[in-house]
């Protein structure tokens, strides 16, 4: 019983960490997104403003 | 910001070497119930959070300055995080415990309900464009929803002492050793969830500032 | 009291306009109808299961109405610049909210007392024995209902996706009062008084509207002035 229940423990840690884990990817992935926002619209104003 | 993370880990490890090796077996349970000690205090963080947005958006209604609106959406997005975490390690202990993957369990029923609530606060926010109105009904909403926590949680409560389920948390008294864990173990994870916020805050400023270029560049 | 006087002219006005086109009462009326009926083929409920269900049922049928009903409240001020009208007007934020509020309860009441006969018929349930109690409950319920709902018609006037966003925002926020509710309408329905433990569940109902109006009103000129 012991050696099963500590898998089962080391699932639940698991469980609660790959929330968090997924909550990071998420921010990840938006910091992606705002940098190549960012490059894009200061190429963007760098063409406009050199015409 | 790299300090607060290397503090929390080197805390959390700390506590996994108490929580694994040191600490006994629960006497019914066994080595499952360890879960306790990332169960409750993510919900004590989740609820810190959705506290902290309640007050950043009370400061916004009175300032109107964006930025405690940007702080009120880091803290309730982390807060659903932690949220998140403490409904499925509560999932994951009744699955073990009692076979069933959800009861009406009082405390697991009122959090998923606040996170549902909280999860409305996300879905508002995407279907308004304009950032002060955005700002102004979200902080309506989250003062709203956190005067609903406390009697969710307690309607919750009385209903379920009417139908009595199995109960995730088997209350009673607890081993003083066991206590002292779970507010140990809640230090790390307040930690984690500042710098999760923190970041999360930087990322609307960038967003601000690239709704700045974007008109500029219109503009142009 | 002009401030009464305000409230009461606004509901009229409301209910005035509801009774000319009838469109939400009998959408909604409509619907509480078809699923109750539907239920009652569906499952075809014992004497026994009706009794420890019908409080259920019926809240549901009527929280789903009553979103119907709150959904239109603000809405349909946004053509012609109404709401703006209203908003300039002497009319403060507060009656016009309380007065928007109150032709809502009334619609949702009519709706209510309109399916009981209809539900007591088809389910074979005494709920006239504790009829006055039953409908101070529902007095009380639908006034919960009717504030949050109107407070997210306001909120929600000018989104896009307003029908989805009104329902997801407004549930979970009723759940405590609708389980109130729920608890209290299953015995009276049953023709049991209420005594004892239903009280406290008629308290939390009572606290639940107390809270959820001020907060309301507290909050109700920043959503409609800003």
């Amino acid at each position: 019983m012991g050696l099963r229940n500590f898998t089962y423990l080391f699932y639940g840690f698991s469980a609660a960490w790959l929330v968090l884990a997924a909550y990071v990817g998420i921010l990840a992935v938006r910091e992606r997104k705002i940098k190549r926002d960012l490059k894009v619209l200061q190429r963007m104003i760098e063409d406009r403003e050199r015409e | 910001m790299i300090f607060l993370t290397g503090l929390a880990a080197v805390l959390l490890g700390r506590n996994l070497y108490v929580m694994l090796l040191r600490l006994p077996d629960e006497a019914m349970q066994g080595p499952i119930y360890r879960i306790i000690f990332f169960h409750v205090p993510s919900a004590w963080t989740a609820f810190t959070g959705f506290f902290a947005a309640m007050v950043a958006s009370i400061i916004f209604l009175a300032k109107k300055d964006l930025r405690f609106d940007a702080l009120a959406v880091s803290v309730t997005e982390v807060g659903l995080a932690f949220g998140a975490a403490n409904l499925i390690t509560g999932m994951i202990w009744g699955r073990i415990i009692w076979g069933i993957w959800w009861t009406w369990d009082p405390r697991l029923t009122s959090m998923l309900i606040c996170w549902l609530l909280y999860l409305g606060y996300l879905m508002l926010r995407r279907a308004v464009e304009e950032p002060i109105e955005r700002a102004k009904l979200s902080a309506v909403l989250s003062i709203f929803a956190f005067a609903d926590v406390p009697v969710v949680f307690f309607s919750i409560k009385w209903w379920r002492t009417q139908h009595p389920q199995p109960v995730v948390w088997a209350g009673g008294s607890m081993d003083l050793a066991m206590w002292n864990m779970l507010f140990l173990n809640w230090v790390p994870l307040l930690l984690l969830g500042v710098v999760l916020v923190a970041v999360r805050m930087r990322q609307e400023e960038a967003e601000r500032e690239l709704a700045a270029l974007r008109r500029r560049a219109h503009a142009l | 009291m002009a401030f009464v006087r305000h409230i009461l002219v606004v509901a009229w006005k409301d209910l005035h306009l509801e009774l000319r086109t009838k469109e939400v009462i009998n959408a909604s009326l409509s619907f509480a109808l078809v699923i109750l009926l539907l239920f009652s083929f569906a499952f075809d409920p014992t004497a026994e299961q009706t009794r420890e269900i019908s409080g259920g049922l019926l809240w549901l049928v009527f929280a789903f109405a009553g979103t119907l009903i709150v959904n239109r409240s603000f809405s349909r001020e946004l053509s012609n610049d109404c709401l703006d009208a209203l908003i300039v007007s002497p009319v403060s934020g507060a009656a016009l909210f309380l007065g928007k509020c109150l032709g809502n309860v009334t619609l949702l009441l009519a709706v209510e007392l309109i399916s009981l006969p209809v539900f007591g018929a088809f389910y074979n349930v005494p709920w006239t024995r504790q009829f006055c109690p039953l409908f101070l409950v529902l007095g009380l319920a639908s006034w919960g209902l009717a504030i949050i709902g109107t407070m997210f018609s306001a909120l929600t006037a000018n989104l896009k996706l307003r029908e989805l966003m009104l329902p997801v925002l407004v549930y979970p926020l009723m759940i405590p009062g609708l389980m109130a509710a729920i608890q209290l309408t299953t015995p009276l329905v049953a023709g049991q008084p209420l005594s004892g433990d239903l009280l406290g569940w008629l308290k939390l109902l009572v606290g639940f509207d107390v809270i959820f109006t001020a907060l309301a009103l507290a909050l109700v000129e920043t959503i409609l002035v800003g």
